[in-house]
């Protein structure tokens, strides 16, 4: 303790954080921010909300910025007001919360697995999710709402996948490869049934399976929004301990974290992220592995950067939706593809460079 | 090497004898089946009478004949060649890379084939005359990525990574394939059935387009039997027994893509085959090359006419991809070789 | 050769003991009915041959594992009835093989060891920076403090990774083979700090492979071979010729270091 008295403010934040006092300083209530992720998180966001004017400007008729915002509340031009408030608004809507869930929930699983490539699209969860909730639309089984069907398929196609590995372990590898045999069935069994049921109906169903913004539905967008709510509130109480579970299980259970508690903790809001996700924009999956990646380098290293991966997965989001409609308007190009096109040759370069680490 | 040895080989031998024999009595009953079964109204029974009647020299009746020659027929054919040109193309890429997982439809190897057949379609090529060649360039390509992935330090002595590499390639190769077609319609007519992988509406010619590729391909997996069996031991075994790795290296990867480019180019891209076939062989063969090689044969052709034979039937009077129903196959046998405590490295 | 461990108060001289532990891998018996004591302030060390439990009885000590039967005492009382935060502000545990995320400084890594005394709304107080300098201080690292893990020499990085334990300000340190991978000259840097440590009042018990560095180190030696305590005490009265054979069946030559007074083990050879 003199030693804290002897040097005052430098012990009140250790070097690269500020210190966030919750009340008088003998309380010791205090909250630490990290200053590189802040820094990170802040670009982001600007970058995010760039994205988001540029996303209700641009498309088959541009509007100019100041229009499209003041459009956005109600005021000006009819046309403008309709385009982006009918047309524009709940796609962005939907490219935000997807994206963000999407990346929010690969940070969380990559924690909990302490493996880069390990996130929901690449063990199945996507795949389980797109085939309940086509079953769902094309009313195989019971009548139960799409999202909620997602959530289902993606909880089987968890159970699955972590069970065939032998439970939530580090099983290098091993468990990413069962996961894509189990996301080969899921994605065999919803073709499957694509192809047994009537024209009409496999078509309602069919933009569930390219991954695409394209008409989506105002319960799942809902669903989402209170799930990504959820999410990040259910993220930042598990933030601290989850910078803990990335060291090896005997030290953090030595720092008095429980592990699996924890784990399932981080599992469970990955599977119900990722099936709402599905539900509103069907098996983006890439946008989970390439989110946090951008994230981390960006953020430091101390801590798991959960704000930083959900605003960078949105914006990737965002901006591959954009792309996809403005690139080569007028023909769009579904964001699922431009997410693989863009993703695959990121994963590639993290598992073939040399040297490589897959740890998180 | 002394007595024994030998007498342990000669009953192996003939235990494989025996299982080839029984392999293509099965592939036999199947490809009866392929003629007998249809997704249309010709119906099993009068299949088989109007069979007899050909057989026998008899009259019959034109509908069901047609139905059997110039639909069934080439169709069995297609689905006979192309299974085993797969599962021992497969058989050789688990060879070359000494992993059990690798499979030219989960590493992208078809893949690369219908990615090169789509550009072909899209720069304005004939369908007809120029995808064989075309889509075993692709192939080339995607097994020379997939040899050069598996030659990374550390991604080749681990037989799962490689796999996830490859599953991702593949899984790019698809996206920009899709690409392809929204961007161009014609293409996205010509081949939209075909990218899918089915047999149906096959014609003769395309069975006569298979065999070229295939004949090459058979003559060279027969040349590097041998010293792919000694490349099995590791590279210096086999350098010290008189191989040359590179150049064995080098001929498999053309044959793989003689076979899967073949194969791909009247069938479409179809997964799983590779592995599952080359897995069973093993099961019954032990750990020999050759004797795997051989036994693919009527594996894979049996496998795929037999899954080709239930698509026709589970959603009548439409038609399943066959895709759907490997990869219902084969995903279990990807999980279970995964699972295995030790992978076999070959 | 057996500790006093019935002696009554225990508690007051052991701060860590087991009773009748016993510990299984599926079904095969790795702790079988143990029982041990380890006294106060000083640095014990646990030595015998590969598989023969050591490391398995220090993760059932710091609750890694639980045991079938027995039970462990942590000042008195029964380790189980500990929270999770509670027992790692009385006990640390580093174990053998440890990861860090990437890129962590030795600083930042030392401040993780700060997490069983922080909570949600208590994330940094002035005692946290005192400890945390207190502990770089203590594994002689100010001078590297801003310095990456990866960038560091293995000793420094293993003194980086014991003062995260330190920061923890436990009474008690398990260290699981503190020196392995490790040369001679980082692996005496290891052992020195861990003196330090014990002269400042931590019990210490550490794993160790090397009977001669044990020797030198540890004031309390415990042999173990087959899940069983063979002996245990001060090394200069239970290091023999014959609990040498018996542990690694070797023969050797005993001399006294004429500076520190432990047991040397000299012209080791295989036993006839």
């Amino acid at each position: 303790m003199s030693r804290a008295n002897a040097h005052p403010a430098h012990a009140l934040a250790p070097a690269g954080s500020w210190r966030l006092a919750l009340g008088p300083a003998r309380s010791g209530r205090s909250i630490l921010l990290d200053k590189r992720a802040c820094a990170a998180n802040l670009l982001l966001a600007v970058a995010l909300l760039a994205a988001c004017v540029a996303s209700l400007c641009l498309g088959e008729v541009s509007i100019a910025p100041r229009a499209a915002i003041a459009g956005l509340f109600g005021y000006g031009d009819g046309m403008d007001v309709f385009v982006v408030q009918q047309l524009r608004a709940t796609r962005l809507l939907a490219g935000v919360l997807s994206g963000g869930a999407f990346a929010l929930a690969g940070c969380l699983m990559q924690t909990l697995a302490r493996n880069r490539l390990a996130t929901p699209g690449i063990i199945g969860l996507d795949n389980g999710a797109t085939a309940f909730a086509v079953a769902s639309v094309l009313g195989v089984g019971l009548g139960i709402a799409p999202p909620a069907m997602a959530l289902v398929g993606a909880s089987v196609a968890t159970a699955i996948a972590f069970g065939l590995a032998g439970g939530i372990g580090t099983q290098g590898y091993r468990f990413l490869v069962a996961g894509i045999g189990v996301g080969a069935a899921f994605d065999a069994i919803t073709r499957l049934m694509l192809a047994r049921s009537a024209i009409d109906a496999a078509n309602a169903a069919y933009p569930w399976t390219v991954g695409s913004l394209n008409g989506v539905g105002a319960l799942a967008l809902n669903m989402l929004a209170v799930g990504l709510v959820i999410g990040l509130i259910g993220a930042a109480a598990l933030a601290r301990a989850l910078g803990v579970v990335r060291f090896s299980e005997g030290v953090a259970q030595g720092l008095g974290i429980r592990v699996g508690h924890i784990r399932l903790g981080a599992l469970v809001l990955s599977v119900g992220l990722t099936a709402l996700a599905v539900a509103v924009a069907g098996p983006v999956g890439l946008i989970a592995l390439i989110g946090p990646e951008v994230a981390r380098h960006l953020s430091s290293r101390r801590g798991v950067p959960l704000m930083g991966s959900t605003l960078a997965g949105a914006l990737l989001m965002v901006v591959a939706d954009l792309a996809g409609r403005v690139l080569f308007s007028p023909i769009e190009i579904p964001v699922g593809l431009i997410s693989t096109v863009v993703g695959a040759p990121v994963l590639l370069w993290i598992l073939l460079r040399p040297g490589h680490k897959i740890g998180v | 090497m002394s007595e024994r040895p030998r007498i342990a080989t000669d009953t192996r031998e003939r235990r494989v004898g025996l299982w080839f024999g029984l392999l293509c009595g099965v592939t036999l009953i199947v490809c009866t089946a392929s003629l007998l079964f249809g997704a249309g109204a010709i119906g099993p029974a009068q299949s088989l009478d109007t069979l007899l009647r050909a057989l026998t020299g008899r009259m019959t009746d034109d509908n069901a004949w047609f139905a059997i020659e110039s639909l069934r027929a080439p169709r069995t054919a297609i689905g006979v060649l192309v299974g085993a040109a797969l599962a021992v193309a497969g058989a050789l890429l688990q060879a070359v890379t000494r992993n059990p997982l690798a499979e030219p439809g989960l590493l992208g190897v078809s893949g690369g084939a219908t990615f090169a057949v789509a550009i072909a379609i899209a720069l304005g090529a004939d369908a007809a005359t120029l995808r064989v060649p075309v889509a075993q360039f692709g192939a080339l390509a995607g097994c020379l990525a997939v040899l050069a992935a598996s030659r990374v330090r550390g991604a080749g002595e681990d037989p799962v990574r490689l796999v996830l590499a490859g599953a991702v390639l593949s899984g790019l190769l698809y996206a920009l394939t899709s690409l392809v077609l929204l961007f161009d319609e014609r293409t996205a007519d010509e081949i939209r059935f075909w990218v899918v992988g089915s047999f149906a509406g096959r014609r003769p010619a395309d069975v006569i387009a298979l065999l070229p590729g295939l004949g090459v391909a058979g003559l060279m997996v027969i040349g590097i039997a041998r010293p792919l069996a000694a490349l099995a031991l590791g590279e210096h075994v086999a350098s010290g027994l008189g191989h040359r790795p590179r150049l064995v290296r080098l001929l498999v990867v053309v044959a793989v893509a003689l076979l899967v480019g073949s194969a791909t180019a009247i069938a479409g891209p179809i997964a799983f085959i590779g592995l599952v076939a080359p897995f069973v062989a093993r099961a019954l063969a032990g750990p020999d090359v050759r004797a795997t090689l051989w036994l693919c044969l009527p594996i894979g052709a049996a496998l795929t006419l037999g899954a080709d034979v239930v698509s026709r039937l589970v959603v009548r009077p439409s038609e399943l991809p066959l895709g759907v129903l490997t990869a219902l196959i084969g995903a279990p046998v990807l999980v279970a070789v995964v699972r295995s405590r030790r992978l076999p490295t070959l | 050769m057996t500790v006093p461990f019935d002696a009554p108060p225990l508690s007051l001289t052991s701060p860590l003991q087991a009773e009748k532990l016993c510990v299984t891998y599926g079904r095969r018996p790795v702790l079988s009915g143990l029982d041990i004591a380890f006294p106060r302030d000083q640095v014990t060390a646990i030595v015998g041959p590969n598989g023969c439990g050591k490391s398995t009885l220090l993760s059932a000590l710091a609750r890694l594992h639980t045991p079938q039967a027995g039970r462990i005492a942590l000042e008195g009382r029964d380790i189980r009835s500990y929270g999770a935060r509670e027992l790692a502000r009385a006990l640390a545990l580093l174990p053998q093989s440890v990861t860090a995320p990437e890129g962590l400084t030795a600083a930042e890594l030392i401040r993780f060891g700060r997490q069983p005394h922080q909570s949600w709304l208590r994330q940094w107080s002035a005692e946290d920076g005192a400890v945390v300098d207190a502990a770089l201080a203590a594994a002689d690292l100010q001078a590297l403090a801003h310095r990456p893990l990866e960038a560091m020499s293995g000793g420094q990085r293993q003194r980086a990774w014991i003062a995260m334990a330190i920061a923890q300000q436990t009474p008690v340190l398990l260290l699981d083979e503190p020196t392995t991978a490790l040369d001679l000259g980082h692996a005496i840097e290891v052992f020195e700090l861990v003196r330090d440590l014990a002269a400042e009042g931590k019990t210490v018990v550490m794993v160790l492979h090397d009977l001669g560095n044990a020797c030198r180190y540890a004031d309390h030696l415990v042999a173990m071979r087959d899940g069983c305590v063979v002996a245990a005490g001060p090394p200069s009265e239970i290091v023999s010729r014959e609990l040498v054979r018996e542990l690694y069946g070797v023969d050797c030559t005993l001399v006294t270091d004429t500076d520190t007074g432990a047991p040397l083990l000299a012209n080791v050879r295989r036993a006839r």
